[in-house]
């Protein structure tokens, strides 16, 4: 317990440590939720006015977005050229509807959806109803996502600031000094552990806390549980960040380390569906904490489930913190034989 | 609590370290391992602990055979590195280190306070490392080495890198130290520092060239410098390998 209550007073004593567990997870939240939660953005759709049936204009200036005349015939592409400011060209001719418009994006997926809903109104039989069975039918990108940052976010603070120590202490030798006193390997570990679980604990209830109740991210199961799955990514970050100090020599190396180790966890946090991933490659995640965690995550916030539904993800992530540990009861035999 | 070293051996990556090195060490003697920068002093202290395992040989301290999990209780180990947390405060730093020896609270404090007083730290016991001169972390890392009262102390280059009169201190510190039945196992490559101590064993390419007492080692030179029998001993290393 030396350990731990050394990390404690360590990281405590250390502004910027708190304020990389606790705050810039929030700040980072706090800017997702603005980028993307749901927008008032009108877009700007341009129409040739005296080609289109009359009924059709009328439904289309009642819908929430600026409609232009062009007034004449002209190359919808240079239109669009020349015009940045209109997000679409909607035309119609015998061939059927056309929309051109100049680049994917969230804003012409607007302008898409106001043409689809002055269409269905004029012709209600192609008037589609979405329903969702989980989530809501208007929630936002960042309301649908959010638990996926939860869990990385848990995940990658605590490995960085875990990690960069865990080198720090190897490079200035405190880690060989105290290694040659009576402790055993496992305790070491365990101290580990704990110490920056205090943190992690913190993190997750500050994190939790400030997403559901000021940025209004719905949970819809028990926010202890969801606590308690950030609490095992953050363990599982601190035998990663303990795993990958044992092959850097240096705090620069374990940043190198990141684009490796930690971008290609992002992608299997569930902002890609699995199944869609080609080659099998999805099963890469099965191999990744942070898959287990935002799978867990996932189930309590979005789909309400209780720890009934999670407990085979929760054992996952165990079972990567036991392997963890060993292997790094294995590395720490590189300082003492016993 | 006499330590046995007998034929010890030590390879990295096959690149011989120590080669069949041999020699003992009584208790209560300040003995001095000798030798220029990568001759495997540090190596062999590291053997000594058990931090690492030799390929060959034995170490024996007293009757326990290293590696020995409560041997460590009875060694104070001194890195070549400060080996200190910056961010804690001196007194903290050695709370945390005498932590794993299960001393007990109230004694811990105690001996704080009087191995502060020995390195003459007591003023700076509230003050953070990374405030500390070199030479105050010097002290406070010998300082962390006897908090739990070992009987051999294993002092990796403790002098390097300080002042002469620090270093004139330090090495009073050691004869007082001595003075209460400690054996002091301290290596350096400074050759002037071999008459502080009893005994010294030289060391030269993993070799060990001579072991005696400082004595006897400079009535064998004729300047009275140590330096020659290192001169001596490449000369027939040099030739050996002619031949």
């Amino acid at each position: 317990m030396s350990v731990a209550k050394r990390i404690i007073r360590q990281v405590a004593g250390d502004k910027r440590s708190v304020m990389m567990i606790v705050f810039a997870p929030l700040l980072i939240l706090t800017l997702l939720y603005f980028l993307l939660g749901n927008t008032t953005y009108k877009p700007t759709i341009a129409i040739h006015e005296s080609k289109l049936p009359p009924a059709l204009v009328a439904t289309l200036k009642a819908e929430d977005a600026h409609i232009v005349d062009i007034h004449e015939d002209m190359d919808s592409e240079l239109y669009l050229k020349d015009h940045r400011d209109v997000d679409a060209v909607f035309s119609l001719s015998e061939a059927g509807s056309g929309i051109t418009m100049y680049e994917s994006s969230s804003k012409s997926a607007k302008a898409m959806k106001v043409i689809q809903n002055a269409l269905a109104s004029l012709n209600p039989s192609a008037k589609m109803t979405t329903t969702f069975v989980i989530g809501k039918e208007n929630a936002s990108f960042f309301e649908s996502m959010g638990y996926i940052f939860f869990g990385l976010f848990a995940f990658f603070f605590i490995f960085l600031i875990s990690g960069m120590s865990l080198v720090k202490e190897r490079s200035i030798g405190t880690l060989e000094r105290f290694m040659m006193s009576p402790i055993s390997r496992s305790s070491v570990i365990l101290g580990y552990t704990v110490g920056y679980g205090v943190f992690a604990v913190l993190q997750a209830v500050v994190m939790t806390l400030f997403g559901i109740y000021i940025l209004g991210i719905g949970c819809a199961g028990n926010i202890i549980w969801a606590i308690l799955i950030m609490l095992l990514l953050a363990i599982s970050a601190v035998s990663f960040g303990f795993l990958v100090s044992t092959f850097s020599n240096t705090e620069l190396q374990v940043v190198q380390i990141i684009p490796v180790a930690i971008i290609p966890q992002v992608f299997f946090s569930g902002l890609i569906p699995m199944d869609t991933i080609p080659y099998g490659l999805g099963n890469l995640g099965y191999f990744t904490p942070v898959f287990y965690g935002c799978t867990a995550m996932k189930k309590i916030m979005i789909i309400g489930d209780g720890f009934g539904d999670i407990w085979p993800y929760l054992l996952g992530l165990l079972i990567y913190i036991l392997v963890l540990c060993i292997l790094n009861m294995l590395a720490l035999k590189k300082y003492r034989r016993l | 609590m006499d330590i046995k070293l007998t034929n010890v051996s030590k390879s990295f990556d096959k690149k011989t370290v120590i080669s069949d090195m041999s020699f003992s060490i009584s208790s209560g003697d300040i003995v001095c391992l000798l030798g220029p920068s990568g001759s495997g002093k540090t190596t062999i202290i590291r053997l000594l602990i058990g931090a690492i395992a030799s390929d060959r040989g034995t170490i024996h301290f007293g009757e326990t055979k290293v590696p020995d999990l409560k041997l460590l209780k009875q060694i104070g180990f001194m890195p070549q590195n400060d080996a200190l947390y910056d961010d804690l405060s001196g007194e903290d730093n050695l709370r945390f280190f005498g932590g794993f020896f299960k001393m007990g609270k109230s004694h811990l404090e105690k001996r704080i306070t009087e191995v502060l007083e020995l390195v003459d730290l007591s003023d700076h016991r509230k003050k953070y490392i990374r405030n500390y001169s070199g030479g105050m972390k010097k002290r406070l890392s010998l300082a962390a080495t006897l908090l739990h009262e070992p009987d051999v102390l294993l002092l990796d280059e403790p002098t390097v890198g300080i002042d002469p009169v620090l270093r004139h201190n330090i090495w009073n510190q050691f004869k007082a130290i001595k003075a209460t039945g400690k054996t002091i196992i301290v290596s350096t490559h400074v050759m002037d520092e071999v008459t502080e101590c009893d005994k010294a064993a030289l060391i030269y390419n993993g070799r060990l060239i001579n072991y005696d007492s400082v004595e006897n080692l400079l009535s064998k030179t004729k300047s009275g410098k140590v330096e020659e029998l290192f001169i001596e001993a490449d000369k027939r290393q040099k030739g050996g390998e002619a031949l």
